[in-house]
């Protein structure tokens, strides 16, 4: 389900989290089941599956990264799932950052470290914004799987 | 134009561990409901001892006489089953046994009782104090649960609250009911953290509030710890003081069991207000011994469990994306967040004080009621968006776990997935259901199976069965099936592995009704009774004034006699009444031939004057 309609949300990679924020709440209170509690059963029924497509769509809608994949999945239908191949050599380095950071865990000085990351995630974004603009949706694709390696080992130093 | 709706009276009802509490939200805003001696925690207490059922400050007040036949603290049971539940029931005066799959039953009062039927008896005190208090019936609520339960704890509970006679509108959760209550008039908007000790459960939720919208970031609890493993760890200390001296406390006998838990949440409660407490702890046959205590002995017992506690602030607050510092208000709910450790703790972790603005037995059943109001249809404004608080999966290859909702999210929430067959012609595919955070299922928590059947037999792999997991507000879950190329409806029938199959509810109903019954020939009976009685007064005194032929006045009083016998016996029902039957038979014949005599007797006085 196209989380975009769901909210009635632009389709736009810099989505406005205060209007997100807004008609994400406008639409639960529209279908929230307390609201409802004397409809009949299959109104109440229709009800609460619109309510869980509204949560399941912010869920998907206020990371940007799985909003990312949703333009995706959206524009050019299966692209995430026909780029899914990465060249061996990104996969080789993606290696070496996963064993570096599970050495650097817990240790003294995690910064540097951290710093460098960190960039490769901003830059990993920045290449994500150009390929949608430009409608690339296959650049845009495997990118968005590149990205998953970068924001793992972020994720893993922070833990 | 359609008129409103008339308002249903709906209630909020907080069935906790130790007390129950009613709430119902008026013109003025929410407000408890209070028995007539104006008390508003019913003890979550039942005693059958006495050839009697008693329920609340009743029960409570006989669990010294009769600890193996009082049953408290069933919120710890509810829901569960098997190993899980040994720790507990060995430290429980009363006798609880394994049942049916597993399943824990009280025995109890010359029976077997669940978990649910037990709590069913604590929500018929609590409607019955609430609808004493509204001059009204009540027959729909709003329950709250700890945050913590899983879908088959809260799934008992539901039935719980059928088997008691009421409609249990919603299943709401207990910190964010206390949330409700305390940011309902709009002043503290902001991020909430509520840390929620309760007797039996602990729950951390922190949530953000909003104009009227009470959105759940993050949920964290342990449904095993509260104040009652306090109770225990002071218990068994006095125990040991006991020993010391050369004293056997016999901690085998229930008796001694449950005078030493009483005698430790004394302490425990005495100990919130002062730094040293004395008590008398009285063995009955054993005899009264003095023992002393101090808050930093209490304190060191509790420190290992409110460490727990932390532990569980911290990673609602990790889930929640915080620093400490971000958090605007600490709110405690939960009788056991008296106890000075609890805020200091608490207090350090987070930075500020936390606050106790609602009372802490309380704030739960007000946001209960109030959430009640909207389910009303009272109350547009509020919007609660709750989490479930632990993913929900099923297991696929391996033993893995495939977790299809991921805690923390908001309900309702609904995750569709496909499957398909393995074997050509294959018509049914079992599927397992768990809940938990591990990664193996062994490690999580089984909520049953179900088995997709009626699936057209096609080749292996064919068939596309589109299995839609809902879980709804209540944080129970559903689950459809459709098979996509026929668009067939896939028969689903769930086995629960906890609580109660929805046979045994229909049946448990059923049973209640048949209680009915029971009730109902129970107070015909007393009615028979007492008819008897003023039929065996009555004639003795007719009998003495009227005067009738001998042989008449012989079998009357032979009548008479033979029913002050019967009721002498307490013979059955229906021989008392076939001994009333008789005896007014008779009675009707001498009125008869009274009333005949005198007419006559006025017919020939008539005649002859």
């Amino acid at each position: 389900m196209d989380p975009f309609a769901v909210l009635g949300v632009p389709v736009d990679l810099d989505l406005d989290p205060a209007l997100l924020e807004a008609r994400y709440l406008a639409a639960s209170r529209a279908c929230h089941p307390d609201h409802h509690a004397g409809a009949d059963p299959d109104a109440r029924i229709a009800l609460l599956d619109r309510a869980a497509a509204v949560n399941n769509a912010y869920r998907v809608l206020r990371d940007r990264w799985r909003r990312a994949e949703a333009i995706v999945e959206l524009r050019a239908p299966g692209a995430l799932e026909r780029h899914k191949q990465l060249p061996p050599d990104f996969l080789a380095e993606a290696l070496d950052l996963a064993e570096e950071v599970a050495a650097a865990r817990g240790g003294p000085d995690t910064a540097a470290l951290r710093a460098r990351v960190q960039a490769m995630v901003d830059a990993d974004w920045n290449a994500l914004r150009d390929a949608v603009a430009a409608g690339d949706f296959a650049a845009a694709a495997t990118t968005l799987h590149k990205s998953r390696y970068h924001r793992k080992a972020l994720q893993d130093l922070f833990a | 134009m359609n008129a409103p709706a008339p308002q249903r009276l709906v209630i909020g009802i907080d069935l906790g561990t130790t007390n129950s509490v009613a709430a119902i939200t008026g013109r003025q805003g929410p407000i408890v409901l209070r028995d007539a001696d104006g008390e508003a925690l019913v003890p979550s207490v039942v005693c059958f001892a006495e050839g009697e059922v008693r329920v609340g400050r009743a029960a409570r007040a006989l669990a010294l006489r009769h600890p193996e036949q009082t049953v408290h603290s069933v919120k710890r049971l509810i829901g569960r089953a098997g190993a899980e539940l040994d720790e507990e029931v060995a430290r429980l005066p009363y006798r609880v046994v394994r049942g049916e799959r597993d399943l824990p039953r009280i025995a109890v009062g010359g029976r077997l009782w669940s978990p649910e039927e037990v709590s069913a008896l604590v929500l018929r005190e609590v409607k019955r104090v609430a609808e004493a208090a509204l001059g009204q019936p009540v027959e729909a609520a709003v329950v709250t649960v700890p945050a913590y339960f899983d879908d088959a704890q809260r799934q008992a509970t539901k039935d719980a609250v059928a088997l008691a006679g009421l409609q249990c509108l919603r299943i709401v959760n207990e910190p964010t009911a206390a949330s409700l209550a305390f940011g309902i008039d709009g002043s503290k908007d902001g991020t909430v953290l509520v840390y929620d000790l309760g007797g039996g459960t602990f729950d951390v939720s922190i949530l953000r509030i909003d104009d009227g919208v009470f959105r759940v970031l993050a949920t964290h609890g342990d449904t095993h710890l509260g104040g009652d493993d306090v109770d225990a760890a002071v218990g068994a200390e006095l125990a040991a003081a006991l020993r010391a001296r050369g004293v056997d406390p016999h901690t085998e006998d229930p008796f001694v069991r449950q005078a030493l838990r009483r005698a430790a949440e004394n302490v425990k409660i005495e100990l919130s207000e002062r730094e040293a407490a004395t008590l008398q702890l009285d063995l009955g046959e054993r005899g009264t011994h003095e023992l002393h205590f101090t808050r930093a002995q209490l304190e060191a017992l509790a420190a290992p469990l409110v460490e727990r506690t932390l532990q569980g602030v911290r990673a609602a607050l990790r889930d929640a994306e915080l620093e400490p510092g971000a958090v605007d208000h600490v709110l405690l709910v939960g009788g056991s967040t008296r106890m000075p450790l609890v805020r200091k703790a608490l207090g350090e972790l987070m930075g500020k004080a936390p606050r106790a603005d609602v009372d802490p037995d309380l704030a739960v059943a007000l946001g209960a009621a109030l959430q009640a109001d909207v389910l009303a249809g009272g109350n547009r404004d509020l919007l609660l968006l709750d989490v479930i608080p632990l993913s929900l999966g099923i297991e696929t290859l391996g033993g893995a776990m495939s977790k299809l909702i991921l805690r923390n999210s908001t309900v309702p929430a609904s995750k569709t997935e496909e499957f398909s067959t393995q074997v050509d012609g294959q018509t049914s595919v079992d599927i397992n259901i768990y809940q938990g955070e591990r990664e193996l299922v062994r490690d999580c928590r089984k909520l049953g199976s179900f088995k997709l059947s009626g699936i057209p037999p096609m080749p292996a792999g064919l068939p596309r069965i589109a299995v839609t997991f809902l879980v709804d507000a209540d944080g129970l879950l559903t689950v459809r099936a459709v098979e996509q190329r026929t668009g067939k409806e896939a028969a689903i029938k769930v086995v629960p592995s906890f609580g109660l199959t929805r046979d045994e509810v229909r049946r448990m109903m059923h049973e209640s009704i048949e209680h009915a019954h029971e009730d109902m020939a129970a107070r015909e009976r007393i009615e028979l009774r007492n008819k008897a009685l003023a039929m065996v007064r009555g004639t003795e005194r007719a009998l003495e004034q009227a005067d009738l032929p001998p042989d008449q006045t012989w079998s009357v009083r032979k009548a008479t006699r033979q029913l002050a016998q019967a009721l002498a016996d307490d013979v059955p029902t229906e021989q008392l009444a076939r001994a009333i039957d008789h005896l007014s038979h008779l009675t009707a014949q001498i009125a008869d031939d009274v009333i005949s005599a005198a007419v006559q007797r006025a017919l020939t006085e008539g005649a002859g004057s």
